[in-house]
């Protein structure tokens, strides 16, 4: 303790105001340490105790349990006879108490039964609830897999993915290349076209020129013939005039009606009118009443067309309908995208002119009014419609069909128009009061019909081609169709009929790959039958034609090949094939005996010339 | 800082071997013999001395037991103050162990607070926590926690559980580094030579300038006389549980590791033993 203290003043003494800092290290460690070793002193000297204090106080308890014992038996010898009785006493009530700790022996066991038996139940649920416990355990470790499994099933899907990504792109990639070379090639298919026109055109030019030369060649020598018959001989007056004087004599109003449509000053008109009398000359049998009908016989030779001079994608879709106007400039086709288009045809090529609009489905027929100035046709719409050249929007809409209209023509009368129809009937319209103004039911689809001078005459799906009467037709406005006049065989489901010009020979094709030309003017079944090896009809609405000379037939195959047979020997003339690449479905002869077109039913038009 | 878990330890694990004998006065059936027991230091009277009780009684009628009180050498024992500190005030210089009278008559009334229950004693216990922290933190940190904290506190002393009681009370013995140090150190010094209980004053631990307070720093304020003078003996011993620390420990240490459950620093100024 005087160690403690002395190092105590030792501490204050340095402990001076001006006391150096560096003695603050050691020193702060050496009052820890002090208080440390003091603490350590102080329950040394206090701490020895603990035992001497456990021994006391056991000794104590000791102590207190002898004196227990020592008093109470101290106490028991004190009266030995009442001792005896209290020995007893304590005897009966050890007896008491031994049976009543037996009983609770009982009593005790039996609550460890109960016990048991509870422990036992617990047991079991702790077994089953382990069991199920395992079962979960094991129904989670079968999700997980599957987890995992859907996980693989993900990234294989995804790698698939991205690799249809990857071709995707790369296909996309090559389209691109594809539409820049398609747009290359139709650059340079359009230049190489518009070189092939420029040909074309001198190369016409040129012959116009050759033409116009052999011409007046021509008329030099005729003037030298006529020189030389006017000379030797004078018979017949009338017929040793000039060509011209004769066509101007001989029936005034016709001609008028001709000229309008003809211009004089052609040089085809003025051989054309030669190429007619040679004709005339040729076949002795002409009627005079039966050429008066239409603007025929302005051409009498027909060209064979030997090569395409144009093919052009004409429509969106399918083409099924052709047709010339009775100018031969300008032509009509109508497809199943509801427009027909119009077409100028001019030095051997056809140019897109107007677009007749209006139809709601496709049309299945056209035809151009004898004037030309108008266009009728017939539509999927269960309408027929008009137009004028000029107009785009249509003049007239014709409805009251209930299915398609498969055909539509002028009647003689150029005020009427007489249509056919899917729903078994044919109509006949009023254009100017813009009506249907009969009706008349037949037992068969009609699929073409056309107008003779007095009689209509329709082809029908059950093979038969039906001869109707519309007499009096003199009184315009009262025309009629009477009753059907004539039943006519054929071979097979009509597809189209085309009359002749001179509306002598009637001409039928069948679904039995059969044309068929009648001559209507002897009222026999005396018919001609017109086959090829490869022609095959195409479908039902296939149009066959007969040349405006009445000396060739023409009709499209469903190879896509253009057939053409000699009306008078029966043979096949020629055979156009490989300009179209599916089956045809109609062609058009031009007036002038110049072109033939044929459209397919994959949007292609082909213009044919003899040239 | 091992050290310093060591001196917690030992701060809390110091025993003072006791001899407690029954008045000589109280009417017995037989002698009562003396109980000893190891009391520690930083309890309370009442609350460790169930078996010294039980042990008298056994020797007594019940009609003649009232409330119990200690005494030692005439001196009623609070039982308010830490048994440490009523060992350093009152006995510090003698031989071990300590002798105590146990008493069942005359409850010096004017001395003495009464005490029923152990509950007095948790209320007394967890009011000097109270004051401390309010000192120390402007009681923040004390009603921050939780009433089962206070009862932790609580537990911890009464059940003798080191860990228990430390790993709340460790919350009470922080402070933010920049302040370097409590608020106001709770301290308490006694005398015996006095008629005032204690003296309890508002205390920094750091000097405005920065420096830490020492323990002489504390004394030169509060009880000069305790210091050492050159020129005279040493009159005085300063006593925090029973040892003597160097004057220069820093008072925020002290306050940290010496101070009792109630986290007062309690400091005993006894006269100097003579010889």
């Amino acid at each position: 303790m005087a160690a403690v203290t002395a190092a105590a003043g030792g501490v204050v003494r340095t402990d001076s105001p001006g006391a150096p800092e560096r003695s603050g290290r050691r020193s702060s460690e050496s009052w820890k340490r002090h208080v440390v070793r003091q603490l350590k002193n102080r329950d040394r000297n206090q701490h020895m105790f603990q035992d001497l204090i456990c021994f006391y106080t056991r000794l104590l308890e000791k102590n207190s349990l002898a004196k227990g014992i020592i008093s109470s038996c101290t106490r028991r010898p004190s009266d030995s006879s009442s001792s005896v009785s209290s020995l007893l006493q304590q005897n009966d009530q050890l007896k008491k108490t031994t049976g009543e700790l037996a009983y609770r022996v009982v009593e005790l066991q039996q609550q460890i039964r109960v016990k048991e038996c509870v422990l036992q139940q617990q047991r079991v649920r702790l077994e089953e609830e382990e069991r199920l416990l395992e079962r979960a355990s094991d129904a989670r470790q079968e999700l997980n897999m599957r987890v995992e499994q859907v996980k693989q099933e993900n990234r294989a899907v995804k790698a698939k993915y991205d690799s249809l990504l990857e071709r995707q792109r790369a296909a996309e990639m090559s389209l691109r290349q594809a539409e820049d070379r398609g747009g290359h090639l139709l650059e340079d298919m359009i230049y190489s076209k518009q070189q092939a026109a420029d040909r074309m055109n001198s190369r016409n030019e040129h012959r116009s020129r050759a033409r116009a030369m052999k011409l007046q060649r021509g008329q030099q020598s005729t003037v030298r013939a006529k020189v030389d018959i006017d000379s030797p001989s004078s018979a017949p007056t009338s017929r040793s005039a000039s060509p011209k004087n004769e066509a101007c004599g001989s029936s005034e109003q016709r001609r008028t009606r001709l000229f309008r449509s003809v211009s004089l000053s052609s040089p085809r008109f003025l051989s054309s009118i030669r190429n007619m009398f040679e004709k005339r000359r040729g076949r002795s049998f002409c009627s005079l009443e039966e050429d008066s009908m239409g603007p025929v016989g302005i051409c009498l030779a027909a060209r064979v067309p030997v090569r395409a001079l144009q093919v052009l994608e004409a429509h969106e879709q399918g083409i099924n309908a052709v047709r010339f106007s009775s100018r031969s400039d300008l032509l009509a086709t109508g497809g199943t995208d509801r427009v027909i288009k119009l077409w100028e045809v001019r030095a051997g090529s056809l140019t897109h002119r107007a677009t007749l609009d209006g139809s709601t489905e496709g049309i299945t027929c056209i035809e151009f009014d004898p004037i030309g100035a108008r266009v009728l046709a017939a539509s999927y719409d269960k309408s027929a419609l008009l137009w004028r050249v000029d107009n785009s929007v249509p003049k007239l809409t014709l409805t009251g069909h209930n299915r398609k209209v498969t055909a539509a023509r002028f009647s003689s009368s150029s005020h009427q128009v007489v249509t056919g129809s899917a729903d078994r009937t044919i109509r006949l319209w009023d254009l100017q009061r813009a009506a249907c103004v009969q009706e008349v039911e037949v037992a068969s689809y009609c699929s073409d019909l056309v107008c003779s001078e007095n009689r209509i005459i329709s082809g029908h799906y059950d093979s038969k081609i039906r001869v109707w009467d519309s007499s009096s037709s003199l009184t315009c406005v009262t025309s009629r169709v009477g009753s059907c006049i004539q039943e006519l065989p054929a071979q097979g489901k009509v597809t189209s009929l085309d009359i002749s010009p001179d509306q002598r020979q009637l001409l039928s094709c069948c679904r039995d790959d059969c044309l068929q030309l009648l001559d209507l003017r002897r009222c026999s079944n005396a018919r001609v039958c017109f086959r090829a090896d490869g022609f095959k009809c195409g479908s039902d609405s296939t149009k066959a034609v007969i040349s405006p000379d009445s000396c060739f037939l023409a009709a499209g195959s469903a190879d896509g090949a253009v057939f053409i047979w000699n009306a008078t020997t029966g043979n096949l003339e020629t055979h156009l094939p490989d300009k179209h690449s599916s089956s045809i479905s109609a062609v058009s002869w031009s007036l002038s005996g110049e072109y033939l077109v044929s459209v397919d039913r994959s949007r292609w038009a082909v213009l044919w010339s003899d040239l | 800082m091992a050290d310093d878990k060591d001196v917690l330890r030992d701060v809390w694990f110091g025993r003072i071997p006791t001899c407690f004998t029954l008045n000589p006065d109280e009417i017995t059936e037989r002698e009562a013999e003396p109980y000893y027991l190891l009391l520690p230091r930083v309890s309370y009277l009442t609350l460790v001395t169930d078996k010294v009780k039980k042990h008298f009684l056994k020797v007594m009628k019940t009609e003649d037991v009232e409330e119990m009180w200690f005494e030692y050498e005439g001196t009623p024992l609070k039982w308010h103050y830490p048994i440490g500190v009523l060992f350093d005030l009152h006995a510090s210089n003698t031989v071990l162990p300590w002798n105590i009278t146990v008493q069942f008559r005359n409850f010096p009334d004017r001395d003495l607070l009464h005490c029923q229950s152990n509950s007095i004693v948790e209320a007394h216990f967890m009011s000097s926590i109270k004051e401390a922290d309010a000192l120390k933190h402007k009681s923040q940190v004390i009603n921050d926690m939780q009433k089962k904290d206070h009862k932790q506190l609580w537990m911890g002393l009464q059940n003798d559980k080191f860990d228990q009681f430390w790993a709340m009370n460790r919350k009470l013995m922080e402070y933010s580094t920049e302040e370097g140090g409590f608020r106001y150190i709770p301290f308490r010094i006694y005398q015996t030579l006095s008629d005032r209980p204690f003296i309890q004053k508002l205390f920094r631990p750091v000097s405005p300038e920065g420096n830490a307070y020492t323990l002489s720093d504390l004394l030169k304020e509060m009880f000069p006389a305790a210091l050492p003078t050159e020129r005279e003996p040493k009159r005085y011993q300063v006593l925090i549980h029973g040892i003597e620390p160097l004057l220069e420990t820093p008072l925020q240490w002290l306050s940290e590791h010496l101070s009792h459950p109630d986290n007062f620093l309690h400091i005993c100024i006894v006269p100097a033993p003579s010889d």
